[in-house]
């Protein structure tokens, strides 16, 4: 996994990771803790995929987020980007807040995206299963709600240094940006708009955004299907790795094959 | 200097197992299950005597505060308390401490509240502009922590040149957009009355404040050894603009507890202090800090610099001990010189020329608030009263003709309601 830095025409900077080389375009948007996180990930789809993986803005600089002040400021960027890597249409997937920005990116600009995979998305809300307060529990605790089993939790080497500390908080400053004070921007009045098929993936066990809203996206989304997977929390791409990455691969390969 | 009653008004009846069977005193603390109206009828009555009875003690100012959706202070709107004190009160300015600006829409509604007590005091107002509590901004009122504090700057932005502006204007904002400003009515003190600026330690908000000449309160309740390093902080702002480290730019809170002696002290206040710092500040650390609210310079000052935000305090109140508190210099107690001495000793510290003290605590009763607040009136106010006389204080209600005659009208008032209700 490598990085560069992109203009965009919007004047903004942009951090854009990069792994693989060979086959179809897929966007990879990351999850709550920025690419890095996320690089088991990325590294396993670069095998089959050109993976291009957008830092969001925010997570570099707080800086980042001057000219971005909603949800549609934030789709639009995502546009930029893809156009500027020169990706008039790909494959765009997501995890939690990055599968929210990517359902938004559907909505808002439909034709940029040919296939859609959603793990564990945010954006949507019900009173009945309401999503839990990620930001209002001492942070020891958050490991409970993102793992159904907290042993899957990536270990980290020694105590965090400043900077560590520093780049989380930035991260989460920018995450809790769109989803404070309730994780629903009016994604359920705009899903209608994404042509893409869809794929939902979402974790059993997950006590952040209960499993019930992926039967939810399935509904509101025009050409969805959704698979729950036992035993896995919201922090899909840790604890169920191989199986969002076979269901991502087959859903692919089987819809680029319908479409021939 | 120049002395400040403050009043929290807390709910006084909480359990005394509180702590084991609530997770905290903010935000979700069941108020159907533990809120009594006819407690807080009591409460706030006794509270307001207890203010009113502070300004014929000789207290330059009485001060109110704004928190939502708990126990630790019963003032959802502190201009209500304002407009209740501005009719009973007639020498005390009237501080509030104050309004959180981000909180209501449009911002103006603040410009013109403050106008309306500023021109129903006769000009006695003190307007104090808070970014507010996490628990109060961030979880109750649902504001983005990220955008919090420029929704806040840009508010007071709006309040204050809502409150100068030759003509109407219109307001072309990132949160608020209006297309025509004119307030009515328009503050008695000119330009505006005095800005004060609680902070809790936020490294920006030092500069802001030396920036714009507001005046810098740090309201803590862990005493003036640890409120050093933040009042050093401010003080290095003003020394890096060049301005005068005039001490009237800046405040301190601080509990205090006058009596014979220190036994008496123990008697008197011990349980309320205990009370207040066991229960009132039980503060859930889910709910301490929302990501955004605090600034990334901020949380690397407090990393590098061990500065504790007031938030991060929780764990060290678990059995707290009336002993650790005056250790700790958590409440200044004791006879008045030792009370004298002691807060001589915070002057030079920290160098602050508006001391707002607290002379109620938690549950305490009316009848030990008011020999509490005597004392403190009598024995210990004239005897630091001298201290930065060489001063001259700028960030303070001028008096007017206004204000003096209104005082005097008020009081006649007063004088004869009290000869009709004889």
């Amino acid at each position: 996994m490598r990085s560069e830095t992109i203009a965009l025409p919007s004047g903004r900077r942009q951090v854009v990771y990069r792994a693989g080389e060979d086959g179809p375009a897929l966007v990879w948007l990351h999850s709550l803790y920025g690419v890095e996180a996320d690089a088991a990930m990325v590294e396993e789809l670069a095998r089959d995929y050109a993976v291009y993986a957008p830092l969001a803005p925010g997570f570099t600089d707080l800086d980042e987020l001057a000219d971005i002040h909603d949800i549609h400021d934030l789709a639009l960027h995502y546009d930029d980007i893809l156009v500027a890597l020169g990706l008039q249409r790909a494959v765009v997937a997501g995890h939690s807040f990055g599968a929210m920005i990517a359902a938004e990116l559907a909505a808002h600009v439909p034709e940029r995206v040919s296939h859609l995979i959603l793990a564990s998305p945010l954006g949507l809300w019900n009173d009945a299963y309401p999503v839990a307060d990620l930001f209002g529990i001492p942070s020891p605790e958050m490991p409970k709600l993102l793992y159904a089993d907290p042993r899957n939790v990536p270990a980290v080497d020694g105590k965090p240094d400043v900077e560590a500390i520093i780049a989380l908080s930035r991260g989460m400053t920018t995450v809790a940006r769109f989803l404070w004070p309730i994780p629903d921007r009016g994604l359920s009045r705009r899903m209608y708009r994404v042509r893409a098929r869809t794929l939902i993936l979402h974790g059993e066990l997950d006590a952040f955004v209960p499993a019930r809203y992926a039967a939810d996206f399935a509904r509101l989304l025009p050409n969805a299907s959704c698979r729950v997977i036992p035993g896995a929390g919201h922090m899909l791409i840790v604890e169920a790795l191989d199986e969002v990455l076979s269901a991502t691969r087959t859903f692919v390969s089987n819809a680029v094959e319908a479409r021939v | 200097m120049k002395f400040h009653f403050f009043h929290l008004m807390p709910y006084p009846e909480l359990p005394d197992d509180f702590r084991q069977r609530y997770h905290g005193v903010w935000v979700d603390l069941p108020a159907a299950e533990l809120f009594d109206a006819d407690t807080g009828y009591r409460a706030y009555n006794d509270y307001l005597d207890e203010l009113e009875f502070a300004d014929r003690v000789g207290f330059d100012g009485i001060c109110v505060n704004e928190h939502h959706q708990n126990a630790y202070g019963l003032m959802p709107s502190p201009n209500l308390m304002i407009a209740a004190l501005a009719r009973r009160t007639s020498q005390a300015k009237l501080v509030v401490m104050g309004d959180s600006v981000a909180l209501y829409n449009p911002p103006t509604r603040v410009a013109e509240e403050i106008a309306m007590l500023d021109v129903l005091s006769g000009g006695r107002m003190v307007a104090g502009f808070p970014v507010g509590t996490p628990m109060d901004t961030t979880y109750c009122y649902g504001e983005t922590p990220a955008t919090l504090r420029e929704k806040y700057r840009e508010g007071v932005e709006l309040v204050l040149r809502a409150w100068q502006a030759a003509e109407p204007f219109a307001f072309n904002g990132k949160y608020t957009q209006l297309r025509y400003v004119n307030i009515w009515p328009r503050p008695m003190q000119k330009p505006h009355p005095p800005v004060w600026i609680p902070g809790g330690g936020s490294v920006e908000t030092w500069d802001w404040c030396a920036e714009h000449d507001f005046l810098y309160a740090y309201l803590s309740y862990f005493g003036y050894l640890r409120g050093q390093k933040v009042m050093e902080g401010f003080w290095n702002a003003v020394a890096r603009r060049g301005l005068e480290p005039n001490p009237y730019r800046a405040g301190f809170l601080q509990f205090v507890a006058v009596a014979d002696n220190d036994a008496e002290a123990e008697r008197l206040y011990a349980k309320h202090a205990l009370y207040f710092y066991n229960r009132c500040l039980h503060l859930y650390s889910g709910f301490s800090s929302p990501p955004g609210y605090t600034s990334l310079a901020t949380i690397r000052q407090g990393i590098e610099g061990q500065i504790k935000l007031a938030a991060d305090r929780n764990k060290e109140l678990q059995d707290l001990t009336w002993s650790q508190i005056l250790e700790r210099g958590y409440v200044v107690a004791g006879s008045p010189d030792k009370v004298v001495q002691q807060l001589t000793e915070m002057e030079r510290t920290l160098r602050v020329g508006h001391l707002m003290v607290l002379l109620h605590f938690g549950d305490m009763p009316k009848e030990t608030v008011e020999y509490n607040t005597t004392r403190f009136a009598q024995e210990v106010m004239p005897r630091l009263r001298p201290i930065w006389s060489e001063w001259e204080d700028n960030w303070w209600v001028k008096e007017s003709q206004a204000t003096l005659s209104a005082a005097s009208a008020s009081s006649a008032h007063l004088a004869v309601s009290a000869s009709t209700s004889d």
